[in-house]
């Protein structure tokens, strides 16, 4: 390296550091334009806690028993804002009414007046009052009775909103009472507690369990947009939405689709219908081996293999004798061809969605010998040496590859003639699928690269490191800005453009969003997603030592997005 | 409390105050199985046909429902045509270990006179009472009802 590329490499430390790449400090700066998605990751431990703040919340204003705010917040999915709506267009009964709360202020139907027995309905036995409970509907029923029956309940998963014993009444228990009941019974009532914990989050439209496998006992909190990737502090990213394994950019629909076809042989009943015809006679599939088109089933059928009608067996290379169907050939071909064509076109999808998904493990992997590089070189050295960089690459690159294998899901389906028929003209298809694979190429190019250069061994990197860290460090930031770039396509014009149907993706994240030591539970503004890059335009980088000075410049997404398609060049500006 | 003293209860209570329209018997040798006879509710085409019911106590009885069906063929839109399996809301969801093994033989005697037939357990019952076919379900039904249920 000479004396006027350490010259640039200081430089480049500089406006480096501008960017904020790494620096903690830009973290909570908002990108605009993307909907912002904020989530908090809830520990295990945490759930009670954050369950009893809604409660308290509740509690507080209506001035009612913990039991009832639980079953009206279970009734509107947690949610006090829809709560506290309803109350405030209607009065408080009708609003107990609809979430099947008695309180105890209603009239207590007559039940065997004041007698020191009451019959109760249950076991028709006579007991003493004080041996009975009613759960605030007024249904008196014995207390041996009332335990029998929540046990039961509770057994069969009823927990919540475990209904009163009275015919027809359908009233949700009192739980405190429903626990002194019970209390001679350790395991139900620990199951009790435990449903009644967890309604937090299954009965509630905000929080969704951590999918991992096996559970590692968190959950995501959402607020606002529910179309995000939040990664939970046991490390895996999910989409918040339909709980599968992170899958943006494609849509949630898109996703289920492909999984489906990738699962079941929807392709080899393709291949089957391209390549093989049904014997006449006993209906297997025939797959012609080269020959003429007379064709033999097992069955010892002999059938034509143009039309597919059953034939004598006497024949000649051109002809069976008495057999003649020469106007096959227009639909029956067209099938097969478009058949053909289908599979072809899956295959193209499927081999570099998987090839992606692959190598995305493999990039995971190395994640680990990379931070024995990165000891290695720490060791090396006397100085105190900043390696972040090579890991936040790796970060990145794992992160784009999971993309880019998406990608190909999403052009499968985006671009098909299936999913938006009705809505895309073939002309506007054909731009769109132009535009996106740009994108796309670019993306992949890059994300090679990256991969390319991080795959040094330490030695290696020890030499060249102020060229390559630099080259690393250029790479990921035009990563990130060119998947911005592609979740912007996809989002505003090939996904936002269409007028019926609705797909949606979660935005891009960049690395990781949240850090979850910020997820506490209570309402603190978190530090915003940070997509750090994103909007930092790219520092001009020329006269780098690189060998690909378009690193330097990056097209502006408005170029992008008013560029046309046709005239839009192929690569990014500074290469032309 | 066992379902077993539960049901001696209601044997007593049913022998103190039995009912014209439903006669309900344990079997001789287990109490968990009942055998009832409805009559068929005048003003429906069930009308002098006899109903024989198997009813089966589970162990948690009163905390959970009995299992009721019919022994006797019935075209019914909530009665399982060839099982005699019966859709009734307090035999599921809705059970109260306030009802009673009478009480419950009184709701599906009610169930007979008044059909649910949005949710069918025989569809052409179920359909020909939906398009307002009264006089053919009637028909029907009544015809059943003399094949399998009259007196004989």
């Amino acid at each position: 390296m000479d004396a006027s590329d350490n010259d640039d490499f200081s430089n480049d430390v500089q406006s480096d550091d501008d960017l904020g790449y790494y620096t903690e400090s830009e973290e909570g700066k908002q990108d605009q334009g993307v909907s912002e998605a904020i989530w908090y990751v809830i520990d295990a431990n945490e759930i009670s806690a954050v369950q009893e703040k809604a409660l308290q919340d509740v509690m507080g204003i209506m001035g009612c028993s913990r039991s009832i705010a639980r079953t009206l917040l279970m009734h509107f999915r947690w949610s006090t804002e829809t709560l506290f709506g309803v109350l405030a267009e209607r009065d408080k009964d009708e609003l107990y009414k609809l979430a099947s709360v008695t309180s105890r202020s209603t009239e207590i139907p007559s039940c065997s007046g004041s007698q020191a027995e009451v019959a109760c309905g249950c076991c028709f036995c006579d007991v003493p009052r004080e041996e009975t409970s009613d759960m605030g509907c007024g249904h008196v029923f014995c207390n041996d009775c009332w335990s029998q029956h929540c046990k039961v309940q509770i057994k069969d998963g009823r927990s919540r909103k475990l209904p009163c014993m009275g015919v027809k009444c359908g009233a949700a228990c009192d739980e405190e009472t429903v626990r002194q009941l019970i209390s001679d019974d350790q395991e139900i009532l620990a199951r009790f507690d435990r449903s009644l914990l967890e309604s937090y989050v299954e009965d509630n439209a905000m929080v969704r369990w951590c999918p991992s496998v096996p559970h590692c006992g968190r959950a995501i909190r959402v607020e606002g947009e529910v179309h995000c990737e939040p990664e939970c502090s046991c490390g895996l990213r999910f989409c918040f939405a339909c709980g599968e394994e992170a899958h943006s950019p494609c849509t949630c629909e898109m996703w289920k689709q492909w999984k489906e076809k990738c699962h079941d042989d929807s392709e080899t009943k393709n291949w089957m219908t391209a390549n093989t015809k049904p014997c006449p006679k006993c209906g297997k599939p025939v797959e012609k081996n080269g020959g003429c088109n007379l064709v033999m089933c097992t069955c010892r059928q002999a059938f034509c293999w143009l039309c597919g009608a059953a034939t004598g067996t006497s024949h000649t290379w051109t002809e069976i004798s008495g057999h003649s169907c020469g106007r096959y050939k227009d639909e029956a071909d067209r099938r097969i061809d478009e058949a053909q064509r289908n599979v072809k076109r899956y295959m193209h999808y499927y081999t570099r969605w998987e090839a992606h998904m692959k190598s995305s493990k493999a990039e995971a992997e190395t994640r680990t010998s990379t931070q024995e590089k990165i000891a290695a070189l720490e060791d090396n050295t006397s100085l105190l040496k900043d390696y972040s960089w090579l890991s936040q690459a790796q970060e990145q690159l794992f992160h784009a590859r999971r993309v880019l294998g998406y990608s190909y899901v999403y052009a499968f389906y985006m671009f098909g003639n299936a999913m938006f028929r009705e809505e895309i003209t073939p002309d506007q298809n054909a731009i769109n699928q132009n535009l996106f694979e740009d994108q796309q190429q670019q993306l992949e190019a890059e994300v090679e690269r990256l991969s390319g250069l991080v795959e040094m061994g330490p030695e290696r990197i020890g030499k060249v490191e102020d060229q390559l860290r630099l080259q690393v460090i250029n790479s990921t930031i035009n990563i990130n800005k060119r998947l911005v770039n592609l979740y912007e396509l996809i989002e505003n014009d090939l996904l936002g453009s269409l007028q019926f149907s609705v797909g949606y993706i979660a935005p891009y994240g960049g690395k990781s969003t949240l850090r979850p030591d910020r997820a506490t539970p209570t309402l603190t503004t978190p530090a915003l997603p940070a997509s750090k890059a994103q909007d930092e335009d790219l520092v001009d980088l020329t006269g780098l030592p690189s060998s690909e000075p378009a690193l330097g410049r990056f097209q502006g997404r408005e170029g992008l997005r008013s560029g046309d398609a046709a005239k839009r060049p192929r690569r990014s500006g500074s290469l032309d | 409390m066992t379902a077993r003293t539960r049901l001696v209860k209601e044997l007593k209570e049913l022998s103190r105050s039995p009912s014209d329209d439903i006669s309900l018997q344990p079997d001789e040798s287990n109490i968990h199985k009942w055998k009832a006879i409805i009559k068929g509710p005048d003003g429906t085409p069930y009308q002098g046909g006899i109903f024989r019911l198997e009813i089966r106590v589970p162990d948690q009885y009163p905390l959970v429902p009995p299992a009721v069906q019919y022994h006797t063929k019935i075209f019914h839109p909530n009665v399982h045509f060839k099982t005699g399996e019966i859709c009734l809301d307090i035999l599921k969801n809705a059970w109260s270990p306030a009802w009673t093994l009478q009480s419950t033989c009184q709701a599906i005697v009610a169930l007979m006179s008044d059909a649910a037939p949005d949710s069918p357990l025989n569809c052409d019952a179920g359909n020909l009472l939906r398009a307002g076919d009264v006089r053919g379900y009637n028909s029907l039904a009544r015809m059943y009802t003399a094949e399998h249920a009259l007196p004989k």
